[in-house]
């Protein structure tokens, strides 16, 4: 069968002549290709920004909060005695006292800058204020420089605004911050919080990732060296692996029955820390995907719907092609290339409105562009819907018998 | 040509049998005209729809251009009808949303001819039935005797052995049936086997040849006066 006799130039010229049911559709095709592509576009960055690493063992890890009610409750005791406990029960790795869990949706933030003075811009990170046991009980890799030590540690009153003088922080927050250097020589380098008060860092470690997982700063984070004499405080608990569902009543229990003078509360999971946190990722992604499950149905639905009608209405003229020697093939290609010449000019709409579309969404909603490859994917996924829908009626047609064409009724 | 013999068809439902034709027995040899006659309901266009592969029949065999086509599946058959035989039908059945040069070209396509060769046979084809000129007007556009032009041109333009025409004036007046037969008078003495189903005795006896078809069987008539009894039986 060559080009020539695939009757390209006949079938279009009819359309043309034949257009309204034909441009519905394509306009159909346009607007579902559209509405698909950039939805696609927006769940594989969702899916993307869900599955990033949070650079803490999440299978492994929980945390719990204590608060004092107690008359002269002494927090550093307090801290110190709950801590030894923690660390001494069978299947925890380490427990830290700390004052924000990443990606828990809630912590500190500090801007940090590299020369000293408020003329000077910051870059935005978050402060997780651990002991010497910080890079353990968060799993974190130190990669440059050196970890805290236990005389780095100092003890941070209610109220006290002044920072150490040694941090360690994140590899991405290191490149952030100095650009220019390679990140392993950043370690030991100066910088600079409320505008003027140095921090030297110490060390950098691999990955951790900020408690905001929609903030654009989400890989700065900066350990600082301390514990908070605070009356409410949080303790976050690594376990071995397989542990963590066992240890996590007994943690509650046993910090609730060696102080009494505070109530414990707040028990819960890295991992669900993460389902919190990115519930609203998943809902899109779950409502995108129904509408574009939605779209792709009635859309298919309407060209099996044309199609239908359309051999129904030319039953006669399918007969007469048959009796003029067109064979089941040839009947059932007229109709799928007839489909392929309407999807085509929807498909080709539906590029330019899906850039449109993306165009808006950049603009209003601060979204990536989409990637070009996104548009031929959906080109083709249309085409092939539209190839898939119409094959019913199309072989429904190839079956009309050739007789037809000599009844009169 | 064409040779029929004890062909049978029978129409099944769920409760009735029909026999449309009943050892059917015929012969149209090359360059004949034949003219089919007969009462609504005789078998006349079941004949024309196996003579024309359109359809199947039940018994009997059947030899078109001494080839038996008992056996051949629908994509052989198809492709036979689109060589060797050429349609007419009582409605035209020219394709509402074709112009003229599309609706002949639709068997060109179906047979595989270059491009060029296609408008060489449309062109020739449309103007042979004085059409030419019309080539981008849609049937529509066309009177009744026109379109039935068009419709002959489309039969001929693969130039076919064997031309059907099933009630190929049924749909015109006198002065357009007349006109279409001439025409088809002229395509037989160019010599095209012309079975021509019609109810018009008078056009039947411009045929070379007249058979009446009576509950599904042949009777061969001789003269005009066969004819008109036949007519009035």
């Amino acid at each position: 069968m060559s080009a020539s006799n695939l009757e390209i130039g006949p079938i279009f010229r009819a359309l043309m002549r034949n257009k309204v049911g034909a441009i519905l559709i394509a306009i159909q095709i346009a607007i579902t290709m559209t509405i698909i592509v950039n939805s696609v576009f927006i769940i594989v960055e969702r899916s993307q920004k869900m599955t990033r690493e949070s650079g803490i063992d999440e299978a492994n890890t929980f945390h719990i909060g204590s608060s004092a009610f107690a008359p002269n409750f002494n927090h550093q005791v307090s801290i110190e005695q709950d801590l030894a406990l923690l660390r001494a029960l069978p299947g925890v790795v380490d427990a830290i006292q700390i004052n924000a869990v990443p990606i828990s949706g809630s912590g500190w933030s500090m801007s940090l800058q590299t020369q000293a003075g408020a003329e000077y811009d910051g870059i935005g990170s978050a402060i997780y204020m651990v002991d010497e046991n910080g890079l353990n009980a968060l799993d974190l890799e130190l990669i440059a420089g050196e970890a805290f030590v236990a005389s780095d540690i100092r003890w941070r009153q209610r109220g006290q605004t002044d920072w150490p003088e040694q941090a360690i922080i994140t590899k991405a927050f290191a490149e952030k911050l100095f650009p220019d250097s390679e990140w392993a020589s950043v370690a030991g380098k100066t910088i600079y919080i409320n505008d003027n008060e140095p921090m030297i860092i110490k060390g950098i470690v691999d990955k951790l990732q900020a408690p905001w997982v929609g903030w654009d700063n989400v890989e700065h984070a900066l350990l600082s060296p301390e514990r908070l004499a605070f009356p409410t405080v949080r303790y976050l608990i690594r376990t071995e692996p397989g542990m963590r569902d066992k240890l996590m009543p007994e943690v509650e229990q046993a910090l609730a029955t060696s102080n009494k003078g505070r109530i414990v509360r707040g028990l819960r999971t890295s991992a669900e820390d993460r389902e919190r946190s990115y519930r609203g990722d998943s809902a899109m992604i779950k409502i995108l995907t129904t509408v574009m499950i939605i779209l792709t149905v009635v859309t298919a639905l309407g060209i099996v719907g044309l199609a239908s009608f359309s051999v129904n209405r030319r039953k006669k003229q399918i007969g007469t092609r048959r009796a003029l020697g067109a064979s089941q093939g040839a009947i059932l290609r007229y109709f799928m290339l007839e489909n392929f010449l309407i999807s085509s000019v929807g498909v080709a709409f539906g590029a330019a409105l899906t850039v449109g579309l993306n165009v808006v969404l950049v603009n209003a909603f601060s979204l990536s562009a989409i990637d070009w490859f996104y548009i031929p994917i959906g080109m083709i996924t249309l085409w092939l819907v539209g190839q898939l829908a119409v094959y019913g009626p199309a072989k429904k047609a190839a079956n009309i018998a050739p007789a037809i064409a000599t009844r009169t009724v | 040509m064409l040779k029929m013999m004890d062909v049978k068809k029978v129409f099944r439902t769920d409760t009735v049998e029909t026999h449309a034709l009943r050892d059917f027995n015929l012969t149209v040899d090359e360059g004949d005209f034949v003219a089919v006659t007969g009462p609504s309901g005789s078998g006349k266009t079941t004949f024309l729809n196996i003579a024309g592969l359109l359809e199947t029949f039940d018994g009997g065999q059947y030899q078109l251009d001494g080839m038996d086509v008992s056996h051949l599946n629908d994509k052989q058959r198809s492709q036979l009808r689109n060589e060797k035989i050429g349609f007419i039908f009582q409605s035209f059945n020219l394709i509402p949303d074709l112009d003229l040069f599309d609706n002949v070209d639709v068997p060109l396509r179906y047979r595989g001819f270059s491009s060029a060769e296609r408008r060489r046979r449309i062109e020739q084809s449309l103007e042979l039935v004085g059409l030419a000129n019309r080539m981008k007007h849609l049937p529509a556009q066309l009177s009744g005797g026109q379109q039935q032009r068009v419709a002959i041109a489309r039969a001929l333009a693969g130039e076919p052995r064997f031309l059907l025409a099933d009630e190929p004036t049924g749909n015109l007046d006198s002065k357009m049936a007349q006109s279409v037969m001439e025409l088809l008078q002229e395509i037989n003495r160019n010599g095209t086997t012309i079975v021509m189903v019609t109810h018009d005795s008078e056009l039947a006896q411009q045929a070379k040849r007249n058979i009446y078809v009576r509950d599904g069987k042949v009777s061969e008539l001789h003269s005009v006066a066969d004819l008109a009894a036949a007519a009035s039986a």
